[in-house]
């Protein structure tokens, strides 16, 4: 029979004093780097990323149309949105949730740590990696706006500042969604499709149909990365069709305003990882 | 210093069951606390609200002087904790996995070198101490919860049945760390449905049901107190009916019931005198009895005769 015997080496001894909160915030953001990093996610977000840049470029390389360097940059800014969704699915969406349903919360919260310092250093990797992946995204494209454009675009950069906005936003309300979930595939699910399509249906209800400019929702504010490289800026604007028998439909375009979609994204930032706080302090390990 | 573990008046609630219920508990320094109880008692509750995995309805768990409930940074700073079976994170290594919360625990660098291989020798685990943690087994990942928990070398350690789900040979393994843990400085609050267990490597014992308190103090003393035996008895003849009709009118005996064709048990309220005198009178019934003997342990009778009392 193995383990005759076994040995304690050590007893205990005198308490040494705890790190800050703050130190331990570095220590939960440095360890889910790794996460990122190990679990491929970062590696699957490249990958994706790689495959829109090389799609982009090949239609732009291969366009006969002349352009611009914003022009460029715009191209490529368009598509920044759906790199934005999927890093705040993978980096956000089950962020919280799975200490449940993995029961790694019965190793982590038994420690003397506070739950903030748990969820910020949470944030603060994840938005080093989604800040990663939007930083070398516009670098491609500013060093594209360069080549195919002959110049340097400045919108870009101001697109590349709305992009990390957006993306910040998105991951703490991707946060928000994983401190109430139970399971980690339906927070993935719900972060995935409540950007991809439900804000934009409704959105495009109000929009378009209702003649409500939805200024207030995440997904039109953060649309504004797309339009702050068109020169001259887009404004709303109301057409009416006439469509027979003495009927006419209306339809609205609106664009939204760049002071106030900073405002509106800072505000989802700051709410939703609130909440999500609040939420996970409350929560019980109790399954 | 005063007490390391004190519970008072803890009381949990889930949606209109008591889990807890008024529980107070105090542990000395240096003991080692088996928490027993059925499945349902209310020990893993109690355990998680000492580790800030619940919160409490009402009352108190202070740890090393310091309220859980009110400041659970500061209560756990010193203690270690192995709750349920816990899983780790499987891009780790125990190594990184032990850094990661010695980090936490604000540990040097060369502390956590230190400890970890201290650690890890300990519980078996030094030639995985690089493999990632996502595939090993259950007993494994047991062995480096617990590693975990004595890495920062506290003063309280907390397991809730670390026993519990592994195979024969992990349990053995497990036991045989309790064991060393039990020669050491360590105040240790264990949860655990395994009686022997306990009895074997426990110096206190607290029995729970149904959220309250049954009884505390120390193994002695509760097996002094334990006085219903179970016996079983092995004859040389075949047991009639009526040698069991006779039996089952001796003075003392209870519950009585055949277990095979020239066996039989029984439960017997005393101590080691009327455990004599019962062997005596069997004889004299003119029963050939070839082994007579206490089935089961002493604090399992304990448990018993005070779980069925307090139902």
């Amino acid at each position: 029979m193995m383990m005759a015997e076994v040995s304690v080496n050590s007893t205990p001894r005198e308490a040494r004093a705890l790190p800050s909160d703050l130190k331990q915030v570095g220590v939960v953001a440095k360890y889910d780097v790794m996460k990122y990093l190990r679990s491929r996610r970062l590696l699957g977000m490249l990958i994706i990323e790689a495959i829109v840049l090389i799609a982009i470029t090949v239609l732009l390389a291969t366009s006969s149309n002349p352009k611009t360097a914003d022009g460029v940059v715009g191209q490529y800014a368009g598509f920044a949105t759906i790199l934005i969704v999927i890093g705040a699915t993978l980096f956000g969406g089950d962020a919280i949730v799975s200490e449940y349903q993995g029961r790694t919360g019965y190793l982590l919260f038994p420690n003397p740590i506070k739950k903030v310092s748990i969820i910020i250093g949470k944030f603060i990797s994840a938005v080093a990696a989604m800040v990663l992946i939007l930083v070398i995204y516009y670098a491609i494209a500013l060093v594209a706006g360069l080549v195919m454009g002959n110049g340097f675009s400045t919108l870009g950069l101001a697109s590349l500042g709305l992009a990390i906005l957006y993306g910040i936003s998105a991951l703490a309300v991707a946060f928000l969604i994983s401190s109430f979930m139970k399971g980690t595939a339906g927070s993935l699910i719900l972060t995935f499709a409540l950007f991809f399509f439900v804000l934009d249906i409704i959105s495009s209800i109000m929009g378009q149909l209702g003649g409500i400019k939805p200024w207030f929702l995440l997904n039109f504010a953060g649309s504004s990365l797309s339009y702050v490289t068109t020169d001259p800026f887009p404004v709303d604007s109301v057409e009416t069709l006439d469509i027979g028998g003495g009927q006419s439909f209306t339809f609205y375009s609106f664009y939204p305003d760049i002071g106030l979609s900073i405002a509106v994204m800072v505000a989802y930032a700051v709410v939703a990882l609130v909440l999500a706080y609040l939420i996970f302090r409350r929560r019980e390990m109790s399954a | 210093m005063g007490d390391p573990i004190v519970i008072d008046r803890l009381t949990k609630d889930f949606d209109g069951f008591r889990a807890v219920d008024d529980l107070s508990l105090t542990v000395r320094q240096g003991s080692f606390l088996g928490f027993l109880g059925p499945n349902g008692a209310g020990k893993t509750t109690t355990i998680k609200i000492m580790t800030n995995l619940l919160a409490a309805s009402g009352g108190s768990a202070v740890l090393n002087g310091i309220d859980v409930v009110q400041h659970p940074k500061e209560a756990l700073a010193q203690v270690g904790a192995v709750v349920e079976t816990p899983e780790f994170y499987p891009y780790l290594t125990p190594n990184e996995t032990l850094a990661y919360l010695g980090e936490i625990r604000g540990m040097t660098r060369e502390d956590i070198s230190r400890r970890t291989k201290e650690v890890l020798e300990t519980v078996k685990m030094t030639e995985w101490a690089d493999k990632r943690i996502g595939k090993f087994s259950k007993g494994m990942k047991q062995r480096v919860a617990i590693a975990q928990a004595m890495l920062h070398e506290p003063s309280v350690i907390i397991l809730d049945e670390p026993t519990s789900g592994l195979d024969p040979r992990g349990m053995y393994e497990v036991r045989e760390i309790l064991n060393e843990l039990s020669k050491h400085d360590y105040t240790i609050f264990m949860s655990s449905h395994l009686l022997n267990e306990v009895q074997e490597v426990c110096s206190d014992v607290a029995l729970i049901n149904r959220g309250r308190l049954l009884r505390s103090g120390s193994v002695e003393e509760l097996l002094e107190q334990a006085s219903v035996k179970r016996i079983e008895v092995r004859t040389k003849q075949q047991m009639s009916g009526e040698l069991l009709n006779s039996i089952s009118k001796l003075e003392g005996v209870q519950e009585l019931r055949a277990s095979g064709e020239n066996q039989f048990m029984f439960s017997l309220t005393g101590k080691d005198e009327e455990q004599a005198q019962m062997l005596l009178r069997l004889q004299s019934l003119g029963l050939n009895v070839v082994s007579y003997k206490e089935s089961g342990l002493a604090l399992e009778s304990l448990y018993m005769s005070l779980i069925k009392d307090s139902r």
